[in-house]
């Protein structure tokens, strides 16, 4: 027996909406409202979950619209759900990619949340037909106080995937010269994105657009990460303790730096002040980059801040990984389990979640594969 | 060709944990043509007059007079049979004793039908549901008949046993409409409203035998006008919602709530019968889950159907908010017809109060009846009442029953206190639809 995370009635096994409120049943959430009733993740239907045993079967109809982002019903022309009535949002607002193709290993949501009024987070994602092969998450956050970030994060976003639309040179170097080639590389992607916000705003603009930035690409076993700003990159792999890949260009960092616990360094006052980012007004453009060997299976996750302030220590995000991967393991169910947790968590800021999900390599002859959890993490190198 | 508009007026804005959602819809009918002429199924009238010997020669030959002028209301073609009613229905027109009980509208039948009507004589005593069942026998014995509409004319109350009645209308109730008149004193305001309330149509009071001709005629020919043979109102409501109720609010409250019909799980139809070229508002109230801050939701859709071609549709929405400027207003329109349906039930349950001797009670609901007429411009409720109450103070509401009351004008009150006044509109409705039928 499970209780409604909205009002705490008690609820039948697997039941996908409270009968005495009419909530709909999701994944766990944590800290958010309800809290106090919430059951072990372990115990709660993913949100997934609950659309596939929804009332709606008799009255969906083929609208040919995307089920409502709430509740999974048919979606009308007007816009509103046919079952629950929420309001679906523009595209802007909720989009999702599968470059792989539908149910393919690389998938992503970036979505408005809940409190904001625009999604200025914007995604661009490229993924192989051949599981594995290679994957681009990209990942840029708009900076809200500034002019039009809704337009810049977008550009940004699509001219830097366009950057690293060819794989890293594999050339005939040492491992320190194919992480130089991939650093330049990636720094051309930085200025390209950077390029396109810069050509939303104005010169003279007192407030130019800012975007965070955040890049994960998957070549094999190969994994090589990059970001300004505090969008982050993940390796979560699977019985094994996750690692955060990206450094935070921010004050919470800085204090994290000094000594200050994760936890109080990320619900202080200037928690979210970032201390670099992309626009007319950036700092720099050097984006700090790591590479990792993810020879095991798991999952390479994306994410701008509206995720990870509600999960931000990779164990606690592995466990919202694993909880909305309990009916299918398929990851856009999982990264809109993702999106389902943190909007259930109060949706504060914009929510942005791509994933690529790595599964065992063949290990090359004559290598024993690096045992889980402990991947061969290459210092992070920051370019000067 | 008819076409519907419907359009919403309500603040959609709801604080947080709001979750009561309410709504007007307005929902306007034009084109809808004459009854019976647009093709899907001829129209029928039956009128039904009293003939017990309760009714006096002058009331009798009002409602003769009164018979034959709405006869000669009914629009050639149309079929149409005359019932005389006492302790039980005879057929006066056509005399007919087996086959269709109704005839087509044509010089030769409205002739016949007249002179039918001035061999009426009054004896025997009253037994409403043996005329309803007839009406009901008489619609059916000709298939094509598919807008059936009856006039009913009584001057006394109902001598049935206790169900009779009841059980009557229960099989009228979605068959045929029944519009009601009762003719001087000494009829139950209550039992013809029970009648017209279920059969769709309209009570009220002839005080006296030369009103009674202009009555007969109204009422054809609103239901000539009547193109649209029958709509249905469709509320759509969330998976998890609660709809409060559903009441028609002009240009009378009449509570829809209880007589959902289920279209789909999430869907109720109401029914609404015949339309003119006219408008209708109705009073929606839906709980839902309150959302967080910022969040948007469809609370309702509000339609009418006919058959299953949904002609208009109106969206009643739900958006939370922290901006209490937002969010503590109420809708005009919605606080408008609040109060006219408190009106209606003040001015029914004060006049029940004063029959059963309980003065108290009647002049503080009937006060407050007052009151409201006052504060929602209803000048005919207003009229009315201060011919029952003797008004102290208006804004107030304090009154004193007064000694002397013509029963003819408490009952007038009594079949007014459904009617209701419009207010205007407020500017820049959401409209939708306008579908030709």
């Amino acid at each position: 027996m499970s209780a409604c995370t909205a009002c705490g009635a008690a609820l039948d096994g697997g039941a996908a909406f409270c009968e005495a409120c009419g909530a709909r049943q999701g994944a766990a959430v944590a800290g958010g409202p309800g809290a106090a009733v919430t059951p072990p993740v372990s115990e709660e239907a993913a949100p997934f979950d609950s659309v596939r045993v929804s009332a709606a079967a008799e009255i969906v109809a083929d609208s040919g619209r995307r089920p409502c982002v709430e509740c999974g019903g048919a979606v009308d022309d007007d816009a509103y759900c046919q079952l629950c009535g929420a309001k679906q949002p523009s595209e802007r607002d909720h989009y999702r990619q599968e470059p792989a193709g539908e149910g393919g290993w690389v998938a992503g949501v970036c979505d408005r949340g809940i409190v904001h009024h625009r999604n200025e987070d914007a995604m661009a994602l490229l993924g192989s037909p051949t599981s594995g092969e290679r994957a681009v998450l990209v990942v840029l956050d708009g900076v809200s106080s500034a002019e039009d970030s809704h337009l810049a994060s977008e550009a940004g976003a699509r001219a830097a995937c366009e950057a690293l639309r060819a794989p890293f040179p594999q050339g005939m170097g040492t491992a320190e010269s194919r992480h130089a080639a991939a650093t330049a590389l990636l720094a051309q992607a930085v200025r390209a994105a950077n390029d396109a916000i810069d050509a939303t705003t104005p010169e003279e603009s007192a407030n130019p657009a800012s975007a965070t930035f955040a890049v994960a690409v998957v070549e094999g076993e190969r994994l090589v990460v990059a970001n300004i700003g505090d969008s982050r990159v993940y390796w979560l792999p699977d019985g094994a303790d996750g690692v955060q890949l990206t450094v935070d260009d921010s004050v919470a960092q800085m204090q994290m730096a000094a000594g200050a616990t994760r936890e109080a360094a990320e619900s202080g006052p200037q928690a979210h002040a970032i201390t670099r980012w992309l626009g007319r007004d950036a700092p720099d453009l050097a984006p700090r980059v790591a590479e990792a060997t993810v020879s095991v299976p798991g999952w390479v996750l994306a994410c701008s801040d509206g995720l990870w302030n509600y999960a931000s220590d990779p164990q606690a995000l592995r466990a919202q990984v694993d909880a909305a991967a309990v009916p299918t393991p398929d990851p856009m169910a999982i990264a809109l389990g993702l999106l389902a947790f943190a909007k259930g968590c109060g949706g504060r800021d914009n929510i942005t979640v791509a994933l690529a999900r790595v599964e065992r390599a063949e290990a090359p002859s004559g290598r024993a594969p690096t045992p889980p959890g402990q991947n061969a993490l290459i210092d992070p190198t920051e370019e000067t | 060709m008819a076409e519907f508009t419907a359009s919403v007026y309500q603040n959609e804005f709801l604080p947080d944990g709001g979750t009561d959602v309410n709504a007007i819809v307005t929902i306007t009918c034009s084109g809808a043509g004459t009854a019976g002429q647009s093709g899907a199924g001829a129209a029928g009238e039956i009128i039904i007059v009293d003939t017990s010997g309760s009714m006096g020669p002058a009331t009798m030959a009002a409602a003769k007079d009164a018979a034959q002028a709405a006869v000669a209301e009914i629009v050639d073609g149309t079929w149409f049979a005359i019932v005389a009613g006492s302790d039980r229905a005879m057929l006066a027109y056509p005399q007919v004793s087996s086959g269709p009980g109704m005839v087509r509208m044509d010089d030769r039948t409205r002739q016949e039908a007249s002179e039918a009507i001035s061999r009426f004589v009054g004896s025997g005593g009253t037994a409403m549901s043996t005329w309803l069942d007839l009406a009901g026998r008489l619609f059916s014995s000709v298939p094509d008949v598919t807008q059936r509409h009856a006039i009913l004319l009584t001057d006394g109350e109902n001598r049935e046993g206790a169900n009779m009645l009841d059980e009557a209308i229960a099989r009228a109730t979605g068959y045929f409409q029944c519009d009601c008149r009762g003719a001087g004193t000494d009829w139950q305001v209550a039992e013809l409203r029970r009648i017209s309330q279920a059969l769709l149509g309209t009570v009220d009071i002839i005080p006296s035998p030369d009103q009674m001709r202009a009555q007969f005629q109204d009422m054809m020919r609103s239901s000539m006008a009547r193109g649209i043979a029958d709509a249905q109102l469709r509320v759509w409501a969330p998976q998890g919602a609660q709809i409060l109720f559903v009441r028609q609010v002009s240009p009378s409250v009449e509570d829809l709530t209880a007589r959902r019909v289920a279209v789909n799980p999430l869907t109720g139809g109401y029914p609404t019968g015949a339309w003119a070229d006219e408008s209708r508002d109705y009073h929606v109230a839906v709980r839902v889950a309150a959302k967080a801050i910022g969040q948007e939701q469809l609370a309702a859709r509000v339609q009418i159907a006919i058959g299953d071609d949904v002609l208009a549709q109106a969206l009643v929405k739900a958006t939370w908010s922290n901006n209490s400027e937002l969010t503590a207003k109420i809708d005009a329109q919605v606080a408008h017809y609040t109060g006219q349906t408190e009106l209606a039930a003040m001015i029914q349950e004060g006049l029940a109060a004063k029959a059963a001797g309980d003065e108290a009670t009647a002049t503080t609901k009937l006060g407050r009846a007052v009151q409201l007429a006052a504060s929602t411009g209803n000048d005919e409720a207003t009229s009315k009442l201060r011919k029952v109450v003797e008004v102290e103070n208006e804004r107030e509401g304090t009154v004193r029953l007064k000694r002397t009351v013509d029963k003819a004008d408490e009952m007038a009150l009594d079949t007014a206190s459904t009617k209701t006044t419009r207010i205007k509109k407020q500017t820049d409705p959401s409209t939708a639809g306008g579908t030709t039928t």
